[in-house]
C-alpha cells in the first residue's frame, strides 16, 4: 500500500485506500456486521465477556443441579449418569468457557489501554481466537443432543475411562466432543496469547518501561507465557486420545500396553499451569484495584511482580501433586511435595503485600474495593488448605474428597470469580461510561460472600467424615445430609447474587438511570484512567509519552516532571484499519471442520478400507483455508481520523 | 460508611450462628467413614499431621487476617473529605518484605518434617530388625513379622479380595487380624479405582497395569474405645466391638446393634470404605466394609473359609469304598427336588465302608432345606453362576464371589444391610436398588435374561434367598 504523504483537509472525511483482491467493510459499517467483523481489541473482549458471562449462567446451572441432587441421601433427581454428565460440563465450562475468557475479556479491553496502544499487534488474530474461542464452546455443548450425551468423564478425562472400551454407552460420543472442544478452545487461547505478548513488548508508548508497566498488564504477560507453554502438553494429551478412541492406537488403552500414567502427567503439566491461568489474571486486577482505594501506590511493586513470575515458573514443577496417591514412590511424591509447599512462599508474598499497601492509606469501601478485600480473605482459606494438600499424608486422606473440592472453589470462585467481579465493577464505567449502582454492587457482594463460604466451608467437614467426590449420591447413615443441605441451600443463594450481578453487567450500557462516570471516577492511578469513559475507537488521540509507574495519578497530584506528555499528530493523523470478514470465515471453517471429524462413520476394518466420509470435514477444512487466503490478499485498506488532542 | 458496617454486622450475625452450629456438628466427629477418628498407625499419624497444618493455618489466619482487620479499621476513610487526602506514598519495605518471606519458609519446615516421615511410613512397613522404629511406633515384631496380605482387585463395581498366604477369595469385606499389620496390593482389571480407608489407612489408587501398595494396623485399644448414642466415651468389651465374624456373631451383633440409618457406628470392628476415583456410572455405589477380628477368630474365619474353598472337601456322591465320619456330607440322588437331581446328606454317626449305600439306612439326614436346594439348582440354572463363584476362588470370575456369602454384614458392595428383605429386593430388580449396576446391565444381559425376569416369581427369588444367606 501507498504510503504517499496525503494532506486530508477534513478530519470527517472518508478515506478510500483500495484494497488488493476482497473489499473489506468500511469506517461507517454498524449493527449487526459491525460486530462481526470488527477488529477493535474493545469490541472483542465485550463479546468475549458477554459469551463468557452466558456459559457462566450455563455452568451456574449445571452446578445448582448437582446440588440438588445431593441435598438428601439417594436423590433421583438426575440418574448417575446425567450427574456425571453435569460435574463433567460444569468443570470444562467453569474452566475453559468462563473463567480464561473472563480473563482474555480483560486481557483484551484493558491491557492495551494501560500500555498506550491504539490496539493488539494483530487486531484480526484477535478476532479469529474469539469465534475459535465461541466455536469450542458450542461443540463442547452439542454434545448434549448426541450419541450418548455429553461427555461423564469428568473434566479430567483420566484414561482409561476415556477409552472406547469402557464407554457405558454404546457408541458414546461425549468424550470425542470434548476432546475437539478442549482443542480448539487451546487454539483460541495459543492465539490470544502470542497476540497479547507481542503487544506488550513491542507496543507500549514511549517511556512505558517494563517496570513501569501497571501489574494488570504484568500478570497478562505472565499467563499469556504459562498458555503457551502449558497447551501444547494438553494439545498432545488430547491428540493421542483421539488417536486412541478414533484409530484403535494403543497410548492410554493398558489391556494393549499402553499407560494410563501418561494422560495424567500430561494432563497435570498442563493443569496445574492452569490453575495459575486461572488465578493470576484475578490476581493482577487486585493489585489494580486496591492501590486506587488506599490511594497509595502498590506495596512492593517489583516483589509482586517477580513473586507473580515465580508462581508461573514453579507452576510447571509441582504439576504431580494432584498424583500423590497414584503411586509414584517416596522419592517422587517427596519431591512435590516439598515444591509445592514453595509456591506457598510467593503465593505469602502477594497477600502481605496488598496488606502493606493498605497500610497507612485511606481505605474506602467501595463495591471493586469489596470484591477485592473478598477476595485476599477467601483466597487466604483457599491458600491454607492448598498447604495441608501439599503434605502427602494429610492428601492421602483428602484427595479426592469434598476437602478438595471446598479447596479448590475457594480458590477458584472465592479468588478468581471474586477477582473477576471486582475487575467488572473496576472497569464497566470505563466501558459503558456510567458509575453502577453502588447499592445494587454491595448486595450483590453479600449475596455472593454469603453464599459463597454456606456453600463450601461445610464442604471442610464433608470431606473429612469421608464423603467422596463425584459421586451422585450418597448412603444414609454417614451423616452427611444436614452439611449437605446447608451447602445447597448456601449454592442457590450465590446463584441469585451471581444472576444478579450479571444482570447489572449487561444491562449496564442501557440502563439510562445510571450517572456518567467521567474520565476517573475513582481518582484511579493508570494510564487508561486518563481516557475517556468510554474510551474512543482510537484509544489515544495523540501518543503518550509516560513518565512514570501511576501515570493518571502522577499527572493529577505528581510533579510536574512526572507529567505525562504527548506526541504531537503526524500528518497522516490516526490510522484506522477496516473491519475484515476473514477472520469470522475462517472461525467458521474451523467449526465445520470439527463437526466433520466428528460426525464421520467409525473406520470399516472389515473391508479394510478406510469407508470414512470426510467431505464435510475437508469441506470445513477448505473453507477455513479460503478464509486465511483472503485475510492474506485483503490487504490492510484502512482510514485516517484527526481527532483533537484532548479528544480521547 | 455507616450503613456499610451495618451491613458488616447483619452479615456476621447471620453467619455467627451457622458457624456455632459447624462447631456444635463437630463436637463428634466419628462418623462411620471419618478420617478424623482414626483407629490406626498410619491413620493416626495422617490425622496427626493434618491437625498440626490445621493448628498452624488458624495460627496463619487469625494472625493475617487480624493484621487484615486492623488495617481495614485503622486506615478506614471515615469521611468523604479524608477519602480524598492524599496518604504518603511509600513504594515498599524490602527488610519487612524479606523477613515475612524468611518467617513463611520457616513456618513450612515445621510442616514439611512430619511430613517426610509421614511418607515413608505410608509406603514402607518398619523394617522388624529396626526396632529404634517399632519402639517410636509402639509396636511389637511379632506384628510385622506375622503381617497378612490381601491382593486387592478394583472391578467396577465391586473388591476383590484374595488372601494369598491362605489361598481364599471373598469380596467386598475385608477380614483383617487386628494384632498384625496388613499389607494391601492394589490392582484393577478395567478402569482405576481408589481404595480409601478412612480410620485406618487413607487411599491408594488402583492403577491399571501397575500394582500399588498400601499398609496399616489397626490399634485395638482404640477400636474398643467407642461412644454410646449419648456421645458419652464407652470401653467395649471385646465380643461388642468385634464378635467373630465366622460364626455369624459378628452379623447378628451388627444387625441387632446398629440401625442402617445410623450417623455413628455402634460396633467398633466394622469399617467403612469406598471408592475415590471417579469409575463410572455406578461409581458412587463402590464401597467396602473392612471388619477387625482377634487372632483366633481371624484364624478360624480362615480356616472356615479354607474349608468352604477347598475342591477336595466339596461334597461328592456316596462311594461305598469310603468311610465318613460324623458330619461328612454326601450327595445322593433325590427325585423330589426335579429330574436327576442330587441332594446332600449328613452322616449322623460314624459310617463304616459299604455300611449305607442308600438312605433307608437311618445314618443320613437331610443336610439342607428343599428351598435351599431348589436355590442351588436355581443359581445355576438362572445363570447366576457364570458370573459368581461359590465355594471355589474363581478369581476370573465377572461378579463378586459369593463363598460363605450368609456371614456378610451387607449387600451390594457395602451399600445396603444383608438381609432377607434387602436381598429379595435386590434379585427382584437390582438397578432400581443400584442404577447402572453390572449386574443387570452388564455384558451379555439383556430383557431375555433370566436375573432380569424375577420380579413376579416370588417362589423362585425366595429359594435363591434361603439358599444365599444359608451359605454359612
Amino acid at each position: 500500500m501507498s504510503t504517499e504523504s496525503l494532506k486530508y483537509l477534513n478530519p470527517e472525511s472518508q478515506t478510500d485506500l483500495k484494497t488488493k483482491v476482497f473489499p473489506r467493510p468500511g469506517q461507517n459499517t454498524t449493527g449487526v456486521i459491525n460486530w462481526l467483523t470488527t477488529i477493535d481489541h474493545k469490541k472483542i473482549g465485550v463479546m468475549y465477556g458477554m459469551a463468557a458471562l452466558f456459559f457462566l449462567i450455563l455452568g451456574g446451572v449445571e452446578a445448582l443441579l448437582i446440588r440438588s441432587q445431593l441435598w438428601n441421601h439417594n436423590m433421583d433427581i438426575l440418574s448417575n449418569r446425567e450427574y456425571n454428565q453435569m460435574f463433567t460440563m460444569h468443570g470444562t465450562t467453569m474452566v475453559f468457557l468462563v473463567i480464561m475468557p473472563l480473563s482474555a475479556a480483560f486481557f483484551n479491553f484493558i491491557m492495551p489501554l494501560q500500555i498506550g496502544a491504539r490496539d493488539v499487534a494483530f487486531p484480526r488474530i484477535n478476532t479469529l481466537s474469539l469465534w475459535c474461542f465461541i466455536a469450542g464452546g458450542l461443540i463442547l455443548n452439542l454434545s448434549w443432543i448426541c450419541t450418548g450425551g455429553s461427555p461423564a468423564i469428568g473434566w479430567f478425562g483420566y484414561a482409561p475411562l476415556t477409552d472406547t472400551r469402557f464407554a457405558e454407552v454404546l457408541g458414546d460420543m461425549g468424550p470425542d466432543f470434548w476432546i475437539f472442544s478442549l482443542q480448539i478452545l487451546g487454539l483460541a487461547s495459543l492465539l490470544a496469547s502470542f497476540n497479547f505478548i507481542t503487544t506488550i513488548i513491542n507496543m507500549r508508548a514511549p517511556g512505558m518501561t517494563m517496570m513501569r508497566l501497571p501489574v494488570f498488564t504484568w500478570m497478562t504477560l505472565i499467563v499469556s507465557f504459562l498458555i503457551i507453554l502449558a497447551f501444547p502438553a494438553i494439545t498432545i494429551a488430547l491428540v493421542e486420545l483421539m488417536f486412541d478412541r478414533t484409530y484403535g492406537t494403543n497410548f492410554y488403552d493398558f489391556l494393549e500396553g499402553g499407560k494410563p500414567h501418561l494422560w495424567q502427567h500430561l494432563f497435570w503439566i498442563f493443569g496445574h499451569p492452569e490453575v495459575y491461568i486461572l488465578i493470576l489474571p484475578a490476581m493482577g486486577i487486585i493489585s489494580e484495584i486496591i492501590p486506587v482505594f488506599s490511594r497509595k501506590p502498590l506495596f512492593g511493586y517489583g516483589l509482586i511482580i517477580f513473586s507473580g513470575a515465580i508462581i508461573g515458573f514453579m507452576g510447571f514443577a509441582v504439576w504431580s501433586h494432584h498424583m500423590f496417591t497414584t503411586g509414584m514412590g517416596i522419592v517422587a511424591t517427596s519431591a512435590f511435595s516439598i515444591l509445592t509447599m514453595l509456591i506457598a512462599i510467593p503465593t505469602g508474598v502477594k497477600i502481605f503485600n496488598w496488606i502493606g499497601t493498605m497500610w497507612g492509606g485511606r481505605i474506602r469501601f467501595d463495591t471493586p474495593m469489596l470484591f477485592a478485600l473478598g477476595f485476599i480473605t477467601m483466597f487466604m482459606v483457599g491458600g491454607f488448605t492448598g498447604i495441608m494438600h501439599s503434605s502427602v499424608p494429610i492428601d492421602a486422606q483428602h484427595q479426592d474428597s469434598y476437602f478438595v473440592v471446598a479447596h479448590f472453589h475457594y480458590v477458584l470462585i472465592g479468588g478468581a470469580l471474586f477477582g473477576l467481579f471486582a475487575g467488572f465493577y473496576f472497569w464497566l464505567p470505563k466501558l459503558t461510561g456510567k458509575i453502577l449502582s453502588e447499592k445494587l454492587g454491595k448486595f450483590v457482594f453479600t449475596l455472593m460472600f454469603l453464599g459463597f463460604n454456606l456453600t463450601f466451608f461445610p464442604m471442610h467437614y464433608l470431606g473429612m467424615i469421608g464423603q467422596p467426590r463425584r459421586t451422585h449420591s450418597y448412603n444414609e447413615g454417614h451423616g452427611f445430609e444436614t452439611w449437605n443441605q446447608i451447602a445447597t441451600v448456601g449454592a442457590f443463594i450465590l446463584g441469585v447474587g451471581i444472576a444478579v450481578g450479571v444482570y447489572q453487567f449487561v444491562t449496564a450500557a442501557f440502563n439510562k438511570k445510571l450517572k456518567p462516570a467521567g474520565k476517573n471516577p475513582w481518582d484511579a492511578r493508570t494510564l487508561e484512567w486518563t481516557l475517556s469513559s468510554p474510551v474512543k475507537e482510537y484509544n489515544f488521540a495523540r501518543t503518550p509519552i509516560i513518565k512514570s509507574r501511576d501515570q493518571a495519578w502522577e499527572n493529577n497530584y505528581g510533579d510536574k516532571d512526572k507529567h505525562s506528555e504527548k506526541e504531537p499528530l503526524g500528518d497522516h493523523g490516526v490510522h484506522m484499519p477496516d473491519r475484515s470478514w476473514c477472520p469470522l470465515i475462517s472461525g467458521i471453517g474451523l467449526f465445520v471442520f470439527v463437526l466433520g471429524m466428528l460426525f464421520r462413520k467409525t473406520i470399516e476394518v472389515s473391508d479394510n478400507f478406510l469407508a470414512t466420509p470426510y467431505e464435510v470435514a475437508i469441506g470445513g477444512c477448505s473453507v477455513f483455508i479460503l478464509g486465511i487466503i483472503m485475510w492474506s490478499l485483503e490487504g490492510p485498506g484502512g482510514y485516517h481520523l484527526f481527532p483533537k488532542e484532548n479528544e480521547e | 460508611m455507616k450503613i456499610l458496617f451495618n451491613k458488616l454486622q447483619a452479615i456476621s450475625i447471620a453467619i455467627l450462628p451457622a458457624f456455632i452450629l459447624f462447631l456444635g456438628g463437630c463436637s463428634r466427629v466419628d462418623h462411620k467413614q471419618s478420617a478424623l477418628d482414626p483407629k490406626g498407625i498410619v491413620s493416626q499419624n495422617q490425622y496427626d499431621i493434618f491437625m498440626l497444618s490445621v493448628w498452624i493455618t488458624i495460627f496463619l489466619f487469625c494472625a493475617v487476617g487480624g493484621c487484615l482487620l486492623y488495617v481495614l479499621w485503622k486506615y478506614r476513610a471515615k469521611s468523604a473529605q479524608e477519602a480524598m487526602e492524599v496518604p504518603p506514598q511509600s513504594h515498599g519495605n524490602s527488610v519487612i518484605e524479606v523477613s515475612l518471606i524468611i518467617a513463611s519458609t520457616i513456618i513450612l519446615v515445621i510442616l514439611a518434617i512430619p511430613t517426610l516421615q509421614g511418607v515413608v511410613l505410608m509406603n514402607r512397613v518398619p523394617d522388624p530388625n529396626d526396632t529404634q522404629t517399632l519402639e517410636k511406633l509402639d509396636l511389637n515384631r511379632s506384628a510385622i513379622d506375622g503381617a497378612i496380605t490381601v491382593n486387592v482387585t478394583g472391578k467396577r463395581f465391586f473388591w476383590v479380595f484374595e488372601y494369598p498366604q491362605y489361598g481364599i477369595v471373598t469380596a467386598n469385606e475385608l477380614i483383617f487380624p487386628t494384632s498384625r499389620a496388613v499389607r494391601i496390593n492394589l490392582r484393577t482389571e478395567d478402569v482405576i479405582h481408589s481404595f480409601w480407608l478412612p480410620k485406618l489407612a487413607g487411599k491408594m489408587d488402583l492403577m491399571p497395569g501397575q500394582e500399588n501398595f498400601l499398609w496399616f494396623i489397626a490399634n485395638q485399644e482404640k477400636i474398643l474405645l467407642g461412644k454410646d448414642a449419648n456421645g458419652k466415651e464407652v470401653k467395649y468389651s471385646i465380643d461388642d466391638a468385634m464378635p467373630p465374624v465366622f460364626n455369624g456373631k459378628m452379623r447378628e451383633r451388627i444387625f441387632a446393634k446398629q440401625k442402617f440409618t445410623d450417623e455413628f457406628e455402634a460396633v467398633g470392628g466394622l469399617f467403612y470404605g469406598q471408592c475415590a476415583e471417579f469409575c463410572g456410572n455406578s461409581h458412587a455405589y463402590m464401597s467396602f466394609r473392612a471388619l477387625a477380628q482377634t487372632d483366633e477368630d481371624f484364624n478360624s474365619w480362615v480356616k472356615s473359609f479354607q474349608n468352604a474353598q477347598n475342591p477336595n472337601l466339596q461334597p461328592s456322591a456316596y462311594n461305598s469304598e469310603n468311610e465318613y465320619s460324623k458330619g461328612s456330607l454326601v450327595t445322593f440322588s433325590d427325585k423330589s427336588l426335579g429330574e436327576s437331581a442330587t441332594r446332600e446328606f449328613r452322616a449322623i454317626t460314624e459310617v463304616a465302608q459299604g455300611e449305607a449305600p442308600n438312605l433307608s439306612k437311618k445314618v443320613w439326614t437331610q443336610a439342607n432345606s428343599d428351598d435351599f436346594e431348589q436355590g442351588k439348582k436355581l443359581f445355576s440354572s438362572l445363570q447366576c453362576v457364570q458370573c459368581h463363584a461359590i465355594n471355589r476362588t474363581g478369581l476370573g470370575s465377572k461378579g463378586p464371589n459369593l463363598t460363605l456369602f450368609g456371614i456378610r454384614t451387607s449387600l451390594a458392595a457395602g451399600w445396603m444391610r444383608n438381609d432377607k428383605k434387602n436381598l429379595t429386593k435386590w434379585l427382584k430388580n437390582s438397578n432400581e436398588v443400584k442404577f447402572g449396576n453390572l449386574m443387570w446391565n452388564g455384558e451379555g444381559v439383556d430383557d431375555n435374561h433370566p436375573l432380569r425376569n424375577l420380579e413376579d416369581e416370588d417362589q423362585k427369588v425366595k429359594q435363591l434367598v434361603t439358599y444365599l444367606l444359608g451359605l454359612k
